[in-house]
């Protein structure tokens, strides 16, 4: 009995100890968020961004908790139905968060002044829902380009081509020299698609308001444009390494860093891998040029966001450090230590960066339109059982790069994938 | 005989003892509530979960069989199905003619007296001692097409035409090289499982064979051989079982998508794919049809397992 008697009395003061300890007792107003990613190559760059936030707010310490890209969509999904989800998140653009927000797992920010004051509203837009409520904050975006080997450039005397005639010519002769033109492979399917296909279609279909005109159903998703930028897969097709279809995209990123191959198409990402890597020749990048009598039109990517979960038991101090990534401060930080990912906010956009490479990235679409990834923002909403236009045109990238369809089949067989579910392009089922 | 007494006795027990004979099943009850609480409710609540569907992790609107019916007439699912039962087939044929094949060889070999067998068994079970991950990341750089191995050996012996070949990104041999370097890695599971078999046969049959003077083959055909349908039987099963569940295999060397062209698309992935990981890059899972892709594997092993229970039983019977 004395026993039980001791032990009851422990507990009773176990427990009123820690009641004190969290009410009133040491570090009552330190807390600790975690913000959940799927840039695991930022750990130790945005490690300083936040130490710098913790800086001006001592009581808040911020936890980067990264996931593996591919994984990153399905394991924040889980965490948040589990109610075990991180205070911030990375948000992807578009579709993927807005079925976040309306399954009711994001915070709205409508109220944040800070958002509309510093940011555009064709940057908003991908965090925007269909009623105008803003549920992510524009945190960085990516632009894309074709990195170059300058030294094996001299070697064979090529100018950094302006047309897409020449970036061929260009291919032919380092190919005759025993060099690999284009680095990329298709090994993980999605490389193709994002980093190729993305990349040159608006030089080849136009900007904004010809994706508009797909979207809004004014021409088909097979029109000559369309099979012209599939035709542009053809014509590179011969230059990617032998055997591209077991290239993987760290491969690929090999084969450009070891000077086997003189030419990378790439996004701005690239920029911190191959800064660290350090080769030893001197590279640079160029925007993916359009053919002789079009404009050139830089693929330019609104990547990531940034939102608070909606159960966090931190919305004030999730809310403190949205508003503070808002500031000019916080723009510079970001921009300089994580290189080639660019900050959204209006006073972002004319800052000075630390790195070169990153610097020259972002002055290819100086003077040029640019525009966002053409799958992201309306044709990756496939119902269930449907494919998605971003399957379709992977697929279909990845098809004519292997020489399994020709450019008008390509275009076609996306055209009519969009047709099964894609109500503004139905009325040119035939 | 001794049983006939025993049940001829039973009348004649006093109530106590009688009723401790049929107390017995109490001392199932943790086990049975451990296999309740851990086996049975979540397969039976994953066949439930089968006739619903929602978004997310939470299924909650019933649809009776509907999502069945879209996994076999929808060509979106039911393509991705049919391939994955042919990848998952072939997977099995490989690991069973070549896996298991070699297992029983280098087993028969291990069994009889040769020098430093222990090596041997070492190096034959050390792949299967690493995670597959590790060993997909090797062998994905061996493939390589550009600085592996495998293609600078073949172009070093005249065939040129191999220098370059992507091994991995062929969709006519990606799923045979897939089987092939699972059935490397597994090799040794079968090689320790036909060797205990072989150890469990009696000497004295050896014995009684050498005295009549019979060949190595006369011993492993007409002795070793048909004592050991039961463990091949039980290897056959397990790798079944194993090739139908398997997904990291596909996942360490190709990705979730079943790379190139969904022509490595095994039951795992596709399971993964649709009812787990969702799609890249939306990610978002339909539980519904991903747990009937499970039901329907489920059926597919059962299917798999009565038949080689009845074979067994009647295997049984045989030998009594």
């Amino acid at each position: 009995m004395k026993k039980v008697r001791l032990v009851v009395f422990l507990l009773v003061l176990i427990s009123l100890i820690s009641i004190a300890a969290t009410s009133t007792g040491f570090g009552a107003d330190k807390v600790t968020l975690t913000i959940g990613s799927w840039r695991v190559d930022d750990v130790e760059s945005i490690g300083k961004v936040l130490a710098a936030f913790t800086q001006k707010y001592p009581n808040i310490q911020i936890k980067f908790n990264p996931t593996n890209p591919p994984d990153y969509n399905a394991v924040l999904r889980t965490q948040l139905t589990g109610g075990s989800g991180p205070d911030l998140m990375y948000l992807r653009s578009f579709k993927i968060s807005a079925d976040l927000f309306k399954d009711g797992f994001i915070a709205p920010l409508t109220d944040m002044t800070a958002l509309k004051q510093n940011y555009t509203e064709g940057n908003l837009s991908p965090w925007t829902n269909d009623k105008g409520v803003i549920y992510g904050l524009p945190f960085m975006a990516v632009s894309h380009g074709i990195y170059y080997n300058s030294n094996l450039f001299k070697k064979y005397k090529i100018n950094v081509p302006t047309t897409w005639q020449q970036l061929i010519i260009a291919a032919k002769k380092l190919k005759a020299a025993g060099i690999i033109p284009f680095a990329n492979g298709s090994k993980e399917q999605w490389d193709m698609n994002e980093i190729v296909f993305m990349n040159l279609l608006p030089d080849f279909i136009g900007g904004r308001s010809s994706r508009l005109e797909y979207e809004t159903g004014k021409v088909p998703f097979n029109d000559a444009k369309m099979v012209a930028a599939f035709q542009a897969i053809k014509d590179i097709a011969p230059y990617l390494p032998a055997g591209q279809e077991g290239v993987s995209y760290y491969d690929a990123q090999q084969l450009f860093l070891l000077g086997k191959a003189a030419m990378f198409f790439g996004g701005s990402w690239d920029v911190a891998i191959f800064e660290k890597a350090a080769p030893d020749f001197e590279w640079g990048v160029f925007a993916t040029p359009a053919s002789v009598g079009r404009k050139t039109v830089v693929c330019f990517h609104p990547d990531c966001g940034i939102g608070i979960n909606k159960t966090s038991k931190f919305q004030k101090e999730a809310r403190l450090f949205l508003e503070w990534l808002t500031t000019k401060q916080a723009a510079q930080i970001l921009a300089d230590e994580i290189p080639g990912f660019y900050p959204l906010s209006k006073t972002g956009a004319a800052l000075k960066i630390k790195s070169a490479h990153a610097s020259q990235f972002l002055a290819i679409s100086n003077g040029k339109e640019t525009d966002l990834r053409f799958d992201w923002p309306v044709l990756m909403d496939a119902p269930q059982g449907k494919t998605d236009g971003y399957n379709l045109t992977q697929n279909a990238a990845l098809a004519v790069a292997k020489g399994a369809m020709t450019p008008k089949q390509a275009a076609d067989f996306v055209q009519d994938g969009l047709e099964q579910w894609y109500a503004p392009t139905q009325h040119f089922k035939k | 005989m001794k049983q006939k007494v025993s049940v001829n006795t039973l009348g004649a027990l006093p109530t106590k003892m009688k009723r401790k004979r049929d107390c017995w099943f109490l001392y199932t009850i943790p086990a049975l509530i451990i296999y309740i609480w851990f086996m049975a409710f979540p397969l039976f609540n994953s066949m439930r979960l089968s006739l619903y569907t929602g978004s997310g992790f939470v299924p909650s609107h019933f649809v009776g069989l509907k999502n069945y019916v879209d996994l076999f007439t929808n060509p979106f699912f039911r393509d991705r199905l049919v391939g994955a039962i042919i990848h998952t087939g072939i997977l099995f044929a490989i690991c069973m003619g070549i896996q298991n094949t070699l297992g029983l060889a280098f087993a028969n070999i291990l069994s009889g007296s040769l020098k430093g067998s222990s090596i041997y068994r070492t190096i034959i079970f050390l792949p299967a001692t690493l995670s597959i991950l590790v060993t997909g990341f090797l062998w994905r750089l061996i493939l390589n097409p550009n600085w592996g191995a495998v293609n600078q050996v073949l172009a070093m012996l005249g065939m040129t035409r191999f220098s370059n070949y992507p091994w991995l990104g062929d969709p006519k041999v990606a799923m045979i090289i897939v089987g092939l370097v699972t059935a490397w890695q597994w090799v040794g599971i079968p090689t320790m499982i036909f060797l205990a078999g072989f150890q469990g046969i009696p000497e004295d049959l050896y014995e009684a064979a050498n005295i009549d003077g019979a060949s190595r083959r006369q011993v492993f055909w007409k002795i070793k051989a048909p004592l050991l349908i039961p463990v091949v039987g039980l290897v056959s099963i397990l790798t079944f079982v194993g090739n139908f569940n398997s997904f990291d295999n596909v996942f360490a060397l190709e990705n979730p998508n079943g790379a190139p062209d969904y022509s490595t698309d095994i039951m795992g992935t596709l399971f993964y794919r649709i009812g787990i990981a969702g799609q890249n890059p939306i990610g978002e899972p339909n539980m519904g049809v991903g747990a009937s892709i499970a039901t329907v594997i489920f059926f597919i092993l059962l299917t798999g397992v009565t038949f080689w229970m009845i074979s067994q039983n009647r295997n049984n019977k045989k030998f009594e």
